[in-house]
């Protein structure tokens, strides 16, 4: 042993040099080496050990061998089970051993049969290759460092390879052992000696001599043979010690005070038992049984079924419970044995079959039997029970709950137009003789007599009832007549009309112009000439244009009642007088900065307002009772304060291309018309939004007006050469809302290159409308 | 007739025959009948023709049930009655109606806005007194082209009024009236009522007009006028809203306001250099009590004192000529147009006022009357501008509309009014609608364009209307109404 640990550390010297001189070694070489070296340094006894040793270290060979140690030719073990065990006694041991475990009686053939492969190869999972190694039975005792080397250092080979040598083997200082006598000479001695005490007659293996086994060791196979103890001082009935007794000892062993699980129960324990025995009860843990058993009982055990309606109560039914439809009684048809006339012909049945069965009438024939145990079977039973189920299931029976609204109970409440008569409803005069559009109507203040201004640049005067023209004039032979407006008092019968850009106020003949009223209306067209020649014209800039040119139109034209002509800078397309009747707003949209002009008739002057417009004018009107003055351009309608001269409101009706305005003779409301085929009421007081928008034309609007005779009414012309009339009451409280409602549309004039109707007045008292339209005609509505 | 009966196969209905004609009465036990269900006007008209019940001769005859001709068989009136065959059909048998059938159209130069009429039945031929000469019929017709035109029964003019420039009216005549068989008085655009002195030679083929009194006083037109020539009075009403009250003898007539005279005007106009000058005078009422254009005035037949106008004011006003004072305002729901009164057997007329909302409304001026509407007669489709009673009877008129026809009414006709009529009093129907012949049976144009009624008279010589059609329509007048 003291060899052994002298090699050790002569070899770890030898690895210390070896890594201190051979830096090129790979780590991990190195660290195998040392893991090696280590291995043995803290050495463990087992042979599993020493295997690993015998095929890891087949590179240390060289060095053993470099020790010209003879022992490692062989491999580890044997050297190592027979190192140091040069007494007798070990190797007799190990003879008992070899008899004693009868698997291992011979370990050493099969380690050298196994020399190199004492592991299997198997293919792992991988495909690669495994070594398996054997498992080792460390077997008891198997610790023989202790064990005396062995006295022949022959090694692991038999001894008859020394039969024909006088010894057997060379000690461990190299002497030879000799072999001991042997044979005949000492048969004969031993004949005649008597057989010394403890011999068995058995030579040792190791040293050939004879094996003799002391008193000990034979009282030991003694015992073991008779199955007692081996050790002969063991006791097998010893007294009883009692270390703890219920006697209070004056000296405890222990001064420790008594621990708690002395006397105290586990609780631990007592969870665990806790839960065995809650599995217990809850049966997850069963008292053990037998297989067979077990499965006798589960086969002994039976089905149980429950019946899961059995304590159901009859329920009232729901009151959204409909019913399955009943299917219908069979008929005679369906009978075993159904009258003649219900079996099926022949074509009948052909027909029968012939036909797909998802299409056919019924889905079966009657049959005739004689007995009604002659009916077989129904085929089809359980098919129909099925089908029938189906039907009920996938047809859902749900009582639809109905919203009970009346849709018209969501209308807002307008009246109906029955009850806001009067109104126009039928055409009853029809004006005819204008050639070309007639571009506007106007009836005059006493309302019998009815002016109108067409494209073939005259003004006609007719009276209202009879559609009778009474009076013509023509203005201009090139341009169409734009505009004719009344004079709005009745003071004087004057008419205003519009050619180009020329403005002509006359006195028509009329039944109802007495020579006093005809005075009295040519001295207020005379009036101005007077002013205007006295000088009080305000001073013009020189070389700059007067906004306005007033002068007689000529013989020709005076004779007719024409009087006064005022020509502007640009066509004027609208004329609108103050309800006093001396001024006059013209609008010419093509005019620019001088498009809107006043002009007031008893001064003959001309005034242009504004001195920058936004957007092109389109229409310019009074306010009925307040100095307030009305603009509209395309998109807005601007209201000016007269007195203070400025801008009190813009009104945006949101429309794109306003075509006329009209104010309500209340003064707080507002009606616009478009272009783009919108009807606008603006409630002035309220917002600069439309409180209405109204779109009952397809085409353009070309005017809206106002009733100022005491009716709601309002009305708007067409290009679709519709009229449509509107009740649109203004209550006198001002917190209510104004009502509208459409009552009537108005149609008959015809629509001439895109244009309908193109202007509209209403009668001062009645509930009569006029029209002016692009088929020639103006009509009388009432 | 008997034998009739016992044949009909079918079922019979029991009948009792009623009439209001005295002179047609049936005894009492030959009232009742069984007659069979599908018999018509034609089979019951025949039955009582018979000589077995009045022994009449031929004398048509219509049948009224509960005031509505009977115009199928009894059997469908049963059945759509829902009445059953055992009820007891009470028929009031009336004389039946010839339709108006057109006999001539006399042409003119401009539109005809009047007519009238001179015969022995007609008032100007009863104010004529002797010297009407039976058979001198005449006709008279205001035009617009400012002309009054006299024509014989056979369609010649006998004679034309004068031109503007000779005495004549400066502007359209709206009205003209026989006074008696020589003279005459219109008005018209013009604001001036003329009076005429119209004489007419021996032979009956010519004759001539002077104009012997120019009224002035009105300041707008003159849409109707209305005389009474036993008075010598005169009626206008003008759009001026006032109503005038005029003389036409020069003695009993005031002077004319100066400023109304054609002279009056200083203005360098077209001067009317008249050649032949009448006297001008004045009203002798010119009552303004209209505020709108006053459209008809007219006398109550029974007292000459008493006058009724009608205006596009909605009212109906009772004026005490005498006094020239209103005594009781009618208000109706539409412009009036056109009025006339038809006098009723011992009492205040009924007034037949034609209104611009296509119907006629018949009102009881009476103060005390509980509802002054009476009846309605709708049918029209245009503003309704003549009306005239019909001369045979009280409970007929013709009405003359824009819509280019005259429509004749039988007032005891009637039914209950409808809902969406306005579910008011009483409507009636027209019995006979006379067409324009100018239009040749074509369809009516819109608005009654180009065949407007404008004035139209109903004489025992037939059924005088003008209009637009520039023409003098006369449509037979006799036996159109049940008498």
């Amino acid at each position: 042993m003291k060899a052994k640990l002298v090699e050790k550390k002569r070899k770890s010297r030898d690895l210390e040099s070896d890594s201190e001189s051979d830096d090129e070694l790979g780590n991990g070489l190195f660290d195998g080496v040392l893991s090696a070296s280590e291995d043995e340094e803290d050495y463990i006894p087992s042979d599993q050990i020493e295997e690993d040793e015998s095929e890891s270290e087949g590179s240390e060979g060289s060095d053993d061998e470099a020790d010209g140690d003879d022992d490692d030719i062989l491999s580890d073990d044997i050297p190592s089970d027979i190192d140091g065990e040069t007494d007798m006694d070990k190797l007799r041991r190990d003879a008992e051993e070899l008899e004693i475990t009868e698997p291992f009686v011979d370990p050493k053939p099969k380690d050298e049969d196994t020399e190199g492969r004492n592991y299997r190869i198997e293919k792992d999972a991988n495909g690669g290759e495994r070594y398996v190694y054997e498992e080792i039975d460390p077997v008891y005792d198997s610790d023989d460092s202790d064990a005396q080397g062995p006295a022949n250092t022959i090694g692991d080979i038999p001894l008859t390879f020394y039969d024909s040598y006088p010894h057997i083997g060379y000690d461990i200082n190299g002497k030879k052992i000799m072999r001991p006598a042997s044979g005949d000479a000492l048969q004969s001695l031993l004949d005649s000696i008597e057989v010394p005490k403890g011999w068995t007659g058995l030579t040792d293996i190791n040293t050939g001599n004879p094996l003799n086994l002391t008193d000990e060791e034979l009282e030991l196979v003694r015992r073991v043979q008779m199955g007692l103890v081996p050790d002969g001082l063991h006791d097998p009935h010893p007294d009883t010690v009692e270390w703890f007794t219920s006697k209070q000892e004056t000296m405890p062993l222990s001064a420790a005070p008594e621990p708690k699980r002395r006397f105290l129960p586990s609780k631990n324990e007592a969870k665990q038992v806790m839960k065995l025995v809650r599995a217990i009860r809850e049966g997850r843990i069963l008292p053990y049984k037998p297989p067979e058993e077990r499965q006798r009982e589960e086969e002994e055990k039976e089905e149980v079924h429950f019946d899961l309606w059995q304590d159901e109560e009859p329920s009232a039914p729901n009151p959204m419970h409909i019913p399955a439809p009943k299917l219908p009684p069979p008929g005679y048809e369906m009978s075993y044995n159904p009258p003649e006339e219900y079996l099926p012909s022949k074509e009948e049945r052909e027909q029968w079959e012939k036909t797909d069965p998802e299409e056919r009438e019924k889905d079966f024939l009657p049959q005739k039997f004689n007995s009604l145990r002659k009916v077989p079977a129904w085929g089809t039973l359980v098919k129909e029970r099925f089908e029938r189920c189906m039907d009920l299931y996938l047809a859902p029976r749900v009582r639809k709950n109905r919203l009970n609204i009346d849709p018209n109970s969501l209308l807002p409440k307008l009246p109906s137009p029955a009850e806001l008569k009067p109104f126009p409803t039928v055409v009853q005069t029809i004006f005819r003789g204008h050639e070309g559009t007639v571009r506007s109507v106007a009836i005059d203040p006493t309302g019998v007599a009815l002016a109108t201004g067409g494209s073939d640049g005259t003004v006609r005067v007719w009276e209202l009832l009879t559609g009778r023209q009474v009076w013509s004039v023509k203005l201009s032979s090139e341009d169409p007549v734009y505009t004719v407006r009344w004079r709005p008092t009745k003071d004087a019968f004057i008419l205003a009309a519009s050619a180009g850009e020329d403005i002509f106020l006359m006195v028509p003949t009329h039944s109802s112009v007495t020579p006093t009223l005809e005075k009295a209306s040519r001295e207020v067209l005379a009036a101005g000439f007077g002013y205007a020649a006295n000088g009080n014209t305000p001073a013009v800039a020189p070389g700059k244009e007067p906004a306005g040119k007033w002068s007689r139109p000529g013989t020709r034209l005076e004779d007719e009642g024409v009087l006064v002509k005022i020509t502007v800078r640009s066509t004027v397309k609208v004329i609108n007088w103050h309800r006093k009747g001396d001024h006059l707003a013209t609008t010419s949209p093509e005019g620019q900065r001088s498009s809107v002009a006043i002009h007031t008739l008893s001064k003959h002057l001309t005034q242009i307002p504004f001195r920058k417009l936004h957007g092109i004018a389109q229409t310019a009107a009074f306010h009925p009772s307040k100095p307030i003055f009305f603009v509209a351009t395309m998109r807005t309608i601007r209201c000016y304060d007269l007195q203070k001269l400025e801008l009190v409101k813009v009104v945006q009706p949101g429309a794109k291309w306003i075509s006329s305005i009209d104010i309500h003779p209340g003064g707080d409301n507002l009606i616009v018309g478009s272009y783009d085929r919108r009807l606008l009421w603006h409630d002035l007081d309220l917002s600069n939004r439309p409180y209405k928008t109204m779109r009952f034309h397809p085409k353009a609007i070309r005017a809206v007006r106002f009733h100022r005779g005491g009716f709601p009414l309002f009305a708007d012309a067409s290009d679709d050469g519709s009229l449509q009339i509107f009740h649109g009451k203004v209550p006198n409280d001002q917190l209510e809302n104004p009502t509208i409602v459409p009552v009537k549309q108005l149609k008959g004039h015809k629509v001439v290159n895109q244009v309908g109707v193109v202007d509209i007045d209403w009668h001062p008292r009645e509930p009569w409308l006029v029209s002016a339209g692009a088929d020639g005609t103006a009509r009388l509505w009432m | 007739m008997d034998a009739d009966m016992l044949d009909a196969p079918g079922a019979q209905v029991k009948v009792t025959f009623t009439t209001t004609e005295a002179d047609l009465q049936l005894p009492d036990e030959k009232k009742q009948l069984l007659v069979p269900a599908d018999i018509k006007r034609y089979g019951l008209s025949r039955i009582l023709n018979s000589e077995l019940m009045l022994n009449s001769g031929s004398i048509p005859f219509d049948f009224l049930i509960n005031g509505s001709f009977l115009r199928t068989s009894l059997e469908d009136y049963l059945t759509s009655n829902g009445l059953s065959l055992e009820t007891n059909l009470s028929l009031q048998y009336v004389r039946s109606l010839i339709p108006p059938k057109f006999e001539a159209s006399f042409e003119h130069d401009d539109w005809v806005s009047a007519v009238d009429v001179l015969s022995a039945d007609s008032p100007a031929g009863r104010w004529s007194g002797d010297s009407f000469q039976h058979g001198n019929d005449r006709i008279l017709t205001a035009s617009y082209d400012g002309l009054l035109r006299i024509w014989n029964a056979s369609g010649n003019i006998i004679t034309t009024s004068p031109s503007a420039g000779h005495g004549g009216h400066s502007s359209s005549v709206k009205s003209a009236k026989f006074l008696s068989n020589n003279q005459l008085a219109s008005a018209g655009m013009d604001r001036t009522v003329r009076v005429w002195k119209y004489t007419e030679a021996s032979n009956g083929a010519s004759g001539d007009l002077k104009p012997t009194l120019e009224l002035y006083g009105h300041q707008g037109s003159i849409d109707s006028l209305e005389v009474d020539g036993a008075t010598k009075r005169l009626l206008t009403a003008s759009a001026d809203g006032a109503i005038g009250f005029w003389s036409t003898s020069k003695a009993s007539a005031p002077e004319a306001d100066a400023a109304l005279l054609p002279g009056a005007q200083t203005a360098k106009r077209r001067k009317v250099n008249t050649s032949v000058s009448a006297a001008q005078r004045g009203p002798l009422n010119l009552m303004h009590i209209h505020n709108a254009p006053a459209t008809a005035a007219v006398f109550d037949p029974r007292d000459r004192t008493v006058a009724y106008s009608a205006s596009q004011d909605h009212t109906v006003k009772t004026i005490d000529l005498t006094t020239g004072a209103v005594v009781n305002t009618i208000s109706t729901s539409h412009p009036l147009l056109s009025l006339a009164a038809i006098p009723r057997a011992g009492g205040t007329p009924l007034l037949a006022a034609g209104t611009a909302a296509r119907h006629i409304t018949l009102v009881d001026p009476r103060a005390s009357a509980a509802a002054t509407s009476v009846m309605t007669l709708r049918g029209h489709t245009n503003k309704v501008v003549s009306l005239s009673p019909s001369p045979y009877n009280d409970h007929s008129l013709v009405s003359g509309s824009h819509d280019g026809t005259c429509r004749i009414w039988d007032l005891r006709s009637v039914r209950p009014a409808t809902q969406e009529e306005g579910g008011m009093g009483s409507v009636s129907e027209p019995v006979y609608i006379i067409e324009r012949e100018s239009r040749e049976g074509k369809k009516r144009t819109v608005a009654g364009e180009g065949c407007k009624v404008f004035g139209v008279v109903w004489d025992k010589l037939g059924i005088f209307s003008g209009g637009e059609d520039k023409k003098l329509q006369i449509n037979r007048g006799q036996d159109v109404v049940q008498q």
